[in-house]
């Protein structure tokens, strides 16, 4: 394709497209998300291409390999327009029959439908099905349409034209305020406002200016960011051309961790095809505007995820944070004024502007507006990305969406916003998701993990696992987290191995009081919220350690003995073959014994017990 | 003509030179703030903490390092108050925790209040305060040695941990290290868990004229302002 001059060229290009896609009858979406692929959506799209081949249909039918669709518990996803058809569980196997009865005959493979496990229905289009109908997608749904190695299919869609808007008829400090009415706020973890962030970029003295697309996620179990990059990278890079425009910046940067590689080689090709078509570079459609993106990619400290030790990583510095007294605004990458937003922050961007801040401020609470990406994990039957609008109860995300937990046993809490973030018990579960409450609350929205915990979760074993999660990425630069989260995590480990004394809670309470206020970065002054947290709503748990010595979910291996129930047990044997350290003794047909002292109390047994004999007490 | 700034440290009215920092601006002013890794002729990263000072704007206080703080006209600073002494007392408790053995870090946490060591000793020999790494790199422009490591495992090493023969072993490093300076009088030996006490002494004129400036030995050891001048 060549290189596109003006706005008319790009207009005339996208009615082009239009018009292609509108000759294709039907289109075949795959998921090629990380989840899906995972479950080899690769291999179905192999065979729907072959069959379509075999069928003749290949100029008939387009397959769409397209970003995740979200509900990657049902992976491989497929989707079929006309008609919406939603495939889910899809296997290559399945190939011949898609094609012949949906694809040929407009039938519905039934089998293949997503079945509602509460009424036994089976939902034929997503809008259906109970975890796609309580979401607002505005982000995600876009990640259906589009083939992300395909600039085509985005800018068919109507992408880049928000660009286009931008550079005909709005002056930056118009896109700067129309951001700031929107109420957009920071969608990292901080909830910073990003109209603020982008005045004081703007205001900043200098005419070398950057913007930095933050994709340096490592909070475990949280993959939102991915995923939008993954699925859609062009959004993210309009995003960040309208907020180079907004606050004078000729340069960008990717910050993309590389253990997503997948996110890295699809904003490379974004890159390059924009490129190719004069999105990037020099005189942009035309215009006065010239902007170019790089993609950096991170080595794999969660720390640089932090905006200055990113910055400092971005110059080739060991990736540390710096104190940020004069924000980066002003003082950023190479000491240049810097705008620094996260994945999810610059792919609100574009339709902010096409529809106006009003439009984006519909939907939300009070202090915050808008949708919020979040990733649903843990012991949840729903697991998949889940897009609401900001204001919506925990609770509706967990039951409505999530489906409860898995085997519906009882959520005991949630963990919201990563290691940074807090556990909330269940009757906290009417709070919304909202950045000032869930602050005010001890956790915070963070970049959107949700970590769904049942009753067998002790509370300390999961503050503990947070802590030596923080332990070891920590950069060490200052006392309070190198010192403190170490300290920290050895008054835990005290705890859970029935070493902890009552006087311990006090100290542990003050010490991460004294952590949270004098760290030198972001990641330090939120890393004791698991413990804070936890120490807040599940204190009854941390006394019957210390006290009773127990750990009520029979977690903590040095407060739990396991034991047989001599009335259940048949005597079968199955344990005492399973056991791999001879701890299981007893004659056929008897019940039998665990020897304590030899017991390494991994479980094993009671896994295999069918009789549910062995206890934990 | 340097130009200067007006700010208020514990509600005294200060004249600073603009680009200096609040801490040397407190010392130079004989407001003595704990610090352990700023050394006035060396860049300030920030790491112990210690020198946390309430910096107050629009009515909202923030806990900052001072050493890392620029001056700045109208600035509110406060250097003494519950808070800040709370919060440098727990800090100065982990570090003195983690090397005990340190006549400069035993100094250090009992001006800042600390009697009593709630964690178990660690007898490290390093508090990675970063000041031989500093005077290696800004002073002789060596870069013989740097941090290694991250988080817990983070240490000063040389590259691959092997001497440089740029290393001309002009002992600068040593002289700074907060383990050699003014050796400590009753050392803490192993099984003797307690802080020795020896230094008590200045806790009480500390005590007597909190925030005053006490002509410490530690200061003239860590080429603090007032000695220099």
């Amino acid at each position: 394709m060549s290189r596109l001059n003006s706005f008319r060229e790009l207009e005339h290009l996208r009615q082009q497209l239009t018009k292609q896609r509108q000759s294709i009858a039907t289109t075949v979406m795959v998921c090629g998300g990380t989840g899906c692929q995972a479950s080899r959506s690769q291999e179905v799209v192999r065979a729907v291409r072959d069959e379509l081949s075999r069928q003749g249909l290949n100029d008939q039918v387009r397959v769409c390999v397209t970003g995740c669709h979200g509900f990657c518990e049902q992976g491989p996803v497929m989707l079929i327009e006309p008609g919406n058809i939603f495939y889910c569980h899809v296997s290559a196997d399945d190939a011949f029959e898609i094609v012949y009865q949906t694809v040929m005959n407009g039938e519905v493979v039934e089998r293949l439908l997503y079945q509602n496990p509460v009424s036994g229905k089976t939902c034929r289009t997503q809008a259906e099905i109970p975890f796609y109908r309580a979401q607002e997608r505005r982000i995600l749904s876009q990640n259906r349409m589009v083939d992300a190695c395909s600039i085509e299919d985005y800018i068919a869609v109507g992408g880049y034209s928000a660009l286009t808007e931008v550079l005909r008829g709005m002056s930056p400090e118009e896109v700067v305020n129309e951001i700031r009415s929107a109420g957009l706020r920071g969608r990292g973890g901080g909830g910073f406002p990003t109209g603020r962030k982008w005045t004081e970029c703007r205001e900043a003295p200098g005419d070398e200016k950057y913007v930095i697309c933050n994709a340096d996620e490592g909070d475990p179990g949280a993959y939102m960011d991915r995923c939008v990059l993954e699925g859609n990278p062009h959004l993210v890079l309009e995003g960040m051309m309208i907020g180079a425009w907004a606050v004078g910046a000729q340069k960008g940067y990717v910050y993309v961790r590389n253990e997503y590689p997948l996110a890295v080689k699809h904003s490379d090709i974004a890159v390059q095809q924009a490129r190719e078509l004069g999105l990037l570079g020099e005189n942009i459609l035309g215009s006065c505007f010239s902007f170019d993106v790089e993609i950096a990619r991170g080595g794999g400290a969660f720390v640089c995820g932090e905006s200055t030790a990113l910055m400092a990583s971005l110059e080739g510095k060991v990736g540390e944070p710096r104190p940020k007294d004069v924000h980066t605004a002003v003082d950023g990458l190479y000491h240049k004024p810097t705008t620094l937003n996260n994945v999810e922050t610059w792919a609100n961007v574009p339709s902010i502007v096409l529809n106006g801040s009003s439009w984006f401020a519909s939907k939300g609470s009070n202090g915050s507006k808008g949708t919020k990406i979040l990733a649903l994990t843990g012991r949840i039957k729903n697991t998949g990305l889940v897009e609401v609008a900001m204001g919506t109860p925990i609770s509706e995300v967990v039951f409505d969406i999530g489906g409860g937990a898995v085997d519906g046993s009882p959520v005991k809490a949630v963990q919201i916003g990563g290691p940074s973030g807090g556990c909330l018990p269940v009757d906290k579960f009417d709070l919304p998701i909202d950045f000032d409450v869930l602050s005010e609350a001890g956790s915070m929205v963070g970049s959107g993990g949700m970590v769904v915990m049942d009753e067998e979760s002790c509370m300390v074993d999961v503050a503990k696992y947070f802590l030596s999660f923080l332990q070891d990425e920590s950069c060490g630069k200052c006392v309070p987290c190198r010192l403190g989260i170490d300290r920290m995590l050895e008054i835990i480990t005290d705890i859970t191995e029935g070493r902890g004394r009552p006087e311990q809670l006090d100290l542990l309470e003050e010490l991460a009081n004294t952590v949270s206020q004098t760290a030198m970065c972001g990641l330090g002054k939120t890393a004791p919220n698991p413990v804070v947290s936890t120490l807040r709503h599940f204190r009854w748990e941390y006394e019957a350690h210390i006290k009773e010595k127990r750990c009520p979910a029979g977690v903590c291996k040095a407060l739990i003995t396991y034991w047989i129930d001599p009335d259940k047990c048949t005597g079968c044997g199955v344990c005492l073959q399973a056991c791999a350290h001879q701890a299981i003794t007893g004659a056929k047909k008897e019940p039998h014994v665990i020897d304590v002292q030899r017991c390494q109390k991994c479980g094993i047994c009671r896994s295999e017990c069918r009789f549910d004999a062995i206890q934990v007490v | 003509m340097p130009q200067y700034v007006e700010l208020s440290i514990d509600g005294a009215t200060v004249r600073a030179i603009k680009g200096t920092t609040v801490l040397d601006t407190a010392l130079e002013y004989g407001i003595c703030i704990p610090h352990l890794c700023h050394v006035s002729y060396l860049s300030d990263i920030g790491a112990c903490r210690l020198c946390i000072v309430e910096h107050v704007v629009n009515g909202r206080s923030n806990v900052t390092t001072s050493c890392t703080l620029n001056v700045q006209d109208g600035m509110v600073i406060l250097t003494n108050t519950d808070r800040i002494r709370r919060l440098r007392h727990n800090l100065a408790e982990l570090l003195v925790a983690q090397a005990p053995n340190s006549r400069a870090i035993q100094d250090i946490a009992l001006r800042c209040g600390v009697t009593e060591v709630r964690y178990p000793f660690r007898n490290e020999d390093c508090v990675l305060c970063g000041r031989c790494v500093r005077v290696c790199a800004e002073v002789w422009k060596a870069r013989a040695k740097g941090f290694v490591g991250r988080g817990k495992d983070r240490r000063v090493d040389y590259p691959f941990g092997v001497r440089p023969d740029f290393c001309k072993q002009c002992g600068s490093c040593i002289e700074l290290c907060p383990m050699t300076i003014t050796p400590c009088d009753g050392p803490m030996k192993p099984g003797e868990e307690r802080l020795c006490g020896q230094c008590e002494s200045q806790l009480i004129i500390a005590d007597q004229t909190p925030g005053s400036c006490v002509w410490c030995k530690l200061g003239e050891g860590f080429g603090c302002a007032r000695y220099a001048a």
